[in-house]
Order: C-alpha cells, then structure tokens, then sequence
C-alpha cells in the first residue's frame, strides 16, 4: 500500500513556507529529499508526519539533533517505556535488545539520563525508539548533522543493515545529496517550498533537469578520486 | 561531591558569620543609650543614673565592641542562647514558646499560597496571552507589591470589622489564624503565581516536546512527565527567596494581628534593646535561610543533573 | 610562518593538547581534522594565544602568536555578531580598533570578492541568511589584512552547495591577499578538497600528518583510514571512473 499525503502545506507569519504539495511513498522505497536551508524539506517532514498520522497510518520521525527528541530530565528507561505504551505496546525485552544490538548501543546505561550518554548513541537510541512498532514509514531529519563523521556513517550503515530485509519506507531528509545519493532509490528535490523534481536515482544523477537539482548534482561531494 | 558540600558549608558559614556581626553592629549603634531602654524595661520606671550604669556593667555594655561581641558570640557556638538583659532569664525556652506560635502561621501561609497560585497558573497557561493569563499576570504583579502590613489592616477592615466575619487580634483560637495566614498567602501567591506561569510557559517551549506528541504520547502525559518537571525548577529555586517574605511577613502580620510569635518577640526585644533576644532571632532566621537554601542547591541539583555540570 | 612547537596545554586536570607540533607558512592551507573531544577547540584557543602553553611555544615570525595580527571566522555566523550593531559596524571593528581610518576600496574589493552586495552591510546580523552572515564573517576576518587567519569549522552552518560556493571564494581570497589559513574542521571532504596538508587530531594528539592529496589516497594510520572511510561513506568523497 503506498503511503500518501496530499493538500501537505505551512505557512509562518503570513509566508508560506511549503505549497500544497503530495508526497507517495510505496512500501520498503528509499526516498532522499534533498534541498537547500529554507528549502521547507524539513517542514515537509513534519507536516507529513503529522498528516499521515492522523490518517492512522504507522510512521515515526527522527529529528535533526538528540536534544529535539530526549528529555534531558527523564531516563533512557523512561523514554522507551514511554513510546512502548504510546504504541499501546506490552513491554518486551525481547524486541528492545534486537533494536539495541541492531543499532549498537547495547551497552547503555538505561537508567541515566540522556546526558551521559555520547550523542551518537543517543541519536541511535532515537532511531531504535522510532523503530519500536515496526512503522510503516520512518522520516528522518537530516540524521547525519548533529554527529561526528565517523559515527555518523557507522550509523547510517547500521541502518541500511537493519531496513535492508524489512518492509519500512524511508524517508531521508537532507541539505547533503552526497549523503543519500547511493542509499535512496527515488530523489526529491525541494526549492523554496516547492517539490521541483522526482526521479530515480541514476536518472537524477546523469541527468537533473531542473536548476536546483543541477546545483546538488553539481556539488554533491568535495573530491572526486580516481578508483 | 563531597567538595560541593564542603564549599556549600563553607558559604553558609560566611553568611551566618556575616549576619551576626552586622546585627550586633546595628543593634549596638541604633541610636539611643541601650542601657537605659534596658533599665526601663527591666523596671518599668524611670531610672536614676547609677542604675542605668549599673545596668550597662551587668550586661557588659560597657567593654566595647569587640569584647561585647565575644561575650556572646562564645556561647552561641556551643548553642547557648544566654539569658535575657530585661529579665534574666534564659532566652531559649522563650523563643521556642514563640516560635511554636510563628510556625503554624507560615505554614498555613505558604498553604494558602501553594493552593492559590498552583491552579491559578496551570489555568492561565491554558491559553497564554488570553484574558485570564493577564489577569493573573496583573494581579500577580499587584500582590507582589503590596506590603503585608497594608493588606493585613484591609483585611482586617473587611471581614472583622464591616463583615464580623473573623476575629482581628490575638491567637485564642484557631479562627484567628485565618486573617494573618490568608494575609501572608495572599503575598507568597503573588510571587509563585508569576514564576509558576513563566516556568509553565518556557517548559511548554522546550525542543523536544513536538518529537514526543509525534510519538503518540498523550497530550496530559506530556504535561505530567515532560512540562511540570522543568516548570519546577525555577519554582523550587524561588522556594529559597520566599522563605524571607515569610519570615519578613511573618514578623509584620503577627505585629499587626496582635499575636504572639516570633513577630512580636522580636519587636519588644528590639524596643528594650535586648540584645541576647534580638540576636537569637536573627541568628535563627539566618540559619534557618541558610539551611533551606542549601537544601534547594542540593534538590535543585538531584532534579536537574545538568547544574552541576555547568558549574564545573 | 606559524610555527606550533611541541606544544602542551592542560585545562583544568587533563592535557588536552600534548605534544602537538604544526607548521604553516603564508599562502599556504593547513586543515586540522578530528572529531569531537579531540582538543581543537583548545588547539584553536591555543593559537591564538587565548590560553597558556602548559610548555612548548607558538609563534609567529618567531615572536609570540599573541604579538601578530590574527583573525578568527567563528562557525556559528550570525551569534559572532553583535546583533544590536550594523554589520557594517561590526566588519570595520578590527580597522577601529587598531586607530585606522577605514579604506572604502578595500572593502569594496572585500565585498566583491565575498560576492557580498553593498546595502546587505546595512542590515543587522538577524536580517540576512546565515549563508550572507558567514561570508560578512570572512569579511571582517579580513578586514585588517591579517597575515594570519584561523577558521573554526568555517562551513558548518551551511548547506552542501553554500558550502562548496563559500570554500571557492575563500580559496580565492588566499589567492589574492596571501594569508595563511589554519581551518578546523571535521569534514574530511571540505579538508582534502581545499588545504595544502591535513593534519589529524585526536584526544589531543596529532596522529597524522601529510599533504592533503597523499593523506587522501593513502592514510598511514587505522584511525585516518577510518576517517577517511568515513568520508566516502558519507558522499564527501567519491570513486569515480
């Protein structure tokens, strides 16, 4: 069943940030969404996590930083706890240490709270908690910007592993089309709130038609080395 | 861990040390020869010059300042409140019979307070900005700048003399603390009124709550778990600040009341220039501030994990 | 020539920096790279002469660091200016401080080359993009012609293409005015594409250093492979055919 959203749009003090804009997503599709800052990329995220959750659909969000998703009062326990019952899930130990190994974040103290942990476990926990009820769809937002490289890939791989045989969609949203460009099937790209071009990876790549995607292809990395 | 403690110690000592030089300096410049008010409240006469000398040998008001000061600095360290320059007796039992008297008081206050501004806020962040929020905010600000003693008389002007309602003066009976207790409350929600709000409204504020109501956590979950905790810190931190618009209230409104207490302790004591007494008031005041505060510190930091780490 | 000599620094109860020891001439580009925690904030404070040495020494031209005109780009653009201040009146902050009288031209060839447009000096920090506001940064840091200009993470706070577009403008900058640029920086990517050398930080070492390109190809430590695994892994670099 593809995942849709039609009407998407948002306005701030009087400007609009995103048009109207439609959005479908077919069951276990990588999809990159790419744009410049103030592009609406991440406003599109939002407003389509909140769409398609009051459709009843099953999706979950990561945001950009740990700090956007943790109470920094509240335990690890407590968070995860929390979302399990927000799922109107029975507490299974089972399923946490899956979704912990499979993140590799095993050996975190459940009991301390978000602080004492490094941020990119806590991003992972983050990730692993928007796994919990096996969603449809997960959104995340720019899932790289807040970690250092190294644990950003470790844990971009990490994911790729644990989607490659599941049936949830992913949604990439990011300003770094080099980041997605080999993990996404399908690219959208977003300009001044508009979606102004959907294609299939290899297409996109060789060739963009529109001027936004052009400039991403352009620069989407620093280097480019001989193999 | 344990050098926070130590240096929190440290602090209170400084403080208590402070507060005891500055009383004593106060008391002993306050104009007026302080024999000669002890002589009159001793006698309750008028007095001949040799006795009043008489007096000021007996209370040791005649050594000067600093041996003075060590006169009864010294005993204080080892818990001995000394003995009273109008009537000899011991000064302890005394303040503890008036501090069984202040006490109900304050906490009623503080009762009256919490039950008051605790509704009145979690209401007025319902919807901010709105016609209730400013109310509160309006009346909030108003309360916090009426003195008790004037709020008291009002009080009293209303419901015991137009109304009958209340007695206005002593502390026979239970009904008489009511005045004196909605008095001080009417002060401390004023002040935790304002505070609550803004902690209420800068915790609905915090990045991560749009994350947990995508996460399907119910919207009373997320004030339960996720705003009250944060909005009360700030709260907790101003506890600290209103133990002294407790103490301070307190001493006005059981002056104004007519009731027994610490209040009126104090006053006499002051009047008679009774140093021992006016001195072991603020000394217990002040230690008791010390303590509060450096309980807060402590709870403050066990809630909020973070502080510390921010201090270091 | 800055020259970082077998430097040390310790802060609060740990060396944070030890035995750290880089060079970098005019015209030149030195890329340090490390993660979090790796010390270059302290490295950072350490060059430009905010913090002590525990022991060791930086200099330039062999007087010490504090000595020499030096220049800071922050990497959150828009909180390094004083938001009550025009930028305008930020930018000529360095040129007023040192008793100068402001030089139209200078700042005209400045803007040009920052492609920044001549009323946008008018706005405050709040009222342009932080893509302007980064470039406005650069801007002042160049001001008084330092011969020595520090970049702390200098791109990220940009998006992809901002970035390629601002390390262009910088690079020319160089070019034209001669400075020797020490950027910060975790981007591995951002680091081979635009400084001479790399130089590898962690928990307060330097654990490789090299040209750029040879870095790049051949990493001679397990941690700079991982890093620079890292980089391809994240698109930053690319194999191509």
């Amino acid at each position: 069943m593809t995942i849709t959203a039609s009407g998407l749009s948002a306005s701030r003090s009087g400007r609009t940030i995103l048009h109207p804009t439609t959005v479908g997503i077919r069951p276990g599709e990588r999809v990159g969404l790419v744009g410049a800052s103030g592009s609406g990329k991440s406003t599109l995220g939002h407003v389509l996590i909140d769409a398609l959750r009051a459709q009843g659909q099953s999706v979950a969000h990561v945001p950009q930083s740990p700090d956007e998703a943790l109470d920094p009062l509240c335990s690890m326990a407590f968070h995860w706890r929390e979302a399990e019952r927000a799922l109107n899930l029975a507490p299974d130990t089972i399923r946490q240490q899956a979704l912990f190994a499979a993140l590799r974040i095993e050996g975190g103290d459940l009991r301390k709270r978000p602080w004492s942990w490094s941020r990119g476990m806590q991003q992972r926990f983050v990730i692993a908690m928007a796994l919990i009820g096996t969603p449809d769809l997960l959104v995340m937002d720019e899932p790289t910007s807040a970690l250092d490289p190294v644990v950003a890939a470790d844990t971009m791989d990490l994911l790729d592993t644990y989607l490659s045989d599941r049936k949830t969609a992913l949604l990439l949203i990011t300003h770094d089309l080099g980041l997605v460009a080999r993990r996404v099937s399908r690219l959208l790209v977003m300009d001044e709130g508009r979606i102004v071009e959907d294609a299939h990876t290899e297409r996109f790549l060789s060739a963009p038609e529109t001027q936004a995607a052009k400039s991403l292809c352009a620069h989407r990395n620093w280097l480019e080395l001989p193999c | 861990m344990i050098r926070l403690i130590a240096s929190l110690f440290l602090r209170a000592v400084v403080v208590l040390s402070g507060a005891a030089l500055a009383t004593f300096a106060l008391l002993w410049h306050a104009p007026g020869d302080p024999a000669l008010a002890i002589a009159l409240a001793r006698y309750d006469a008028m007095v001949t010059a040799e006795v009043v000398d008489q007096v000021r040998a007996q209370s040791g008001l005649d050594a000067g300042f600093w041996p003075a000061f060590q006169d009864w600095i010294m005993p204080l360290l080892v818990g001995d409140f000394g003995q009273s320059s109008v009537t000899g007796r011991a000064v302890w039992p005394e303040l503890v019979t008036a501090i069984s008297y202040t006490m109900p008081l304050a906490l009623t206050g503080l009762l009256i307070g919490i039950l008051i501004s605790v509704p009145l806020a979690v209401v007025a962040t319902q919807r901010p900005g709105g016609w209730l929020d400013r109310c509160a905010v309006a009346l909030a600000s108003i309360g916090a700048a009426i003195p008790a003693y004037w709020l008291g008389l009002l009080l009293i002007l209303l419901f015991a003399v137009q109304l009958g309602w209340l007695p206005a003066m002593g502390a026979r009976s239970p009904a008489h603390v009511v005045l004196p207790a909605l008095t001080l409350g009417l002060g401390v929600a004023a002040s935790f009124t304002r505070i609550l709000r803004s902690g209420i409204l800068e915790a609905r504020g915090q990045p991560f709550l749009p994350a947990f109501r995508r996460r399907g956590v119910a919207g009373r979950d997320i004030e339960r778990d996720h705003v009250a905790p944060h909005a009360a810190i700030p709260v907790v931190t101003v506890f600290g600040l209103e133990l002294a618009f407790l103490l301070e209230g307190a001493v006005m409104v059981e002056v104004i009341f007519a009731r027994p207490g610490l209040g009126s302790f104090l006053v006499n004591a002051i009047e008679a220039r009774d140093f021992p007494k006016v001195q072991a008031v603020v000394i217990l005041a002040a230690v008791l501030f010390v303590t509060v505060n450096l309980l807060i510190d402590l709870i403050y930091r066990a809630l909020d994990p973070r502080i510390g780490e921010r201090d270091a | 020539m800055l020259s970082v000599d077998q430097v040390f620094v310790r802060r609060g109860a740990a060396l944070t920096l030890q035995d750290v020891s880089l060079s970098l001439a005019p015209n030149r580009t030195l890329a340090v790279v490390g993660e979090s925690g790796a010390g270059k904030s302290t490295l950072i404070s350490a060059v430009l002469g905010l913090v002590p040495c525990t022991s060791g020494q930086i200099t330039w031209a062999n007087a010490p660091v504090r000595s020499c005109r030096r220049a800071l780009v922050l990497q959150e653009p828009r909180s390094a200016f004083n938001p009550r201040l025009s930028l305008r009146r930020s930018v000529m902050e360095p040129v007023v401080a040192q008793g100068k009288a402001a030089d139209p031209a200078r700042l005209d060839t400045l803007c040009r080359g920052l492609e920044i447009p001549p009323d946008l000096l008018e706005r405050s920090p709040m009222q342009v993009s932080v893509g302007q506001a980064q470039r406005v940064g650069i801007l002042r840091a160049l001001i008084a012609a330092p011969p020595f200009v520090l970049f702390d993470e200098p791109l990220s706070a940009l998006d992809a293409v901002t970035q390629k577009h601002t390390a262009r403008l910088i690079a020319e900058l160089q070019r034209e005015e001669g400075f020797a640029a020490l950027i910060v920086t975790h981007d591995l990517g951002y680091a081979a594409a635009f400084s001479d050398d790399i130089a590898v930080l962690r928990d307060g070492r330097i654990e490789e250093l090299n040209a750029s390109q040879a870095f790049v190809e051949a990493p001679q430590t397990v941690y700079g492979r991982t890093l620079r695994d890292a980089a391809f892994a994240l698109g930053a670099l690319e194999r191509v055919a």
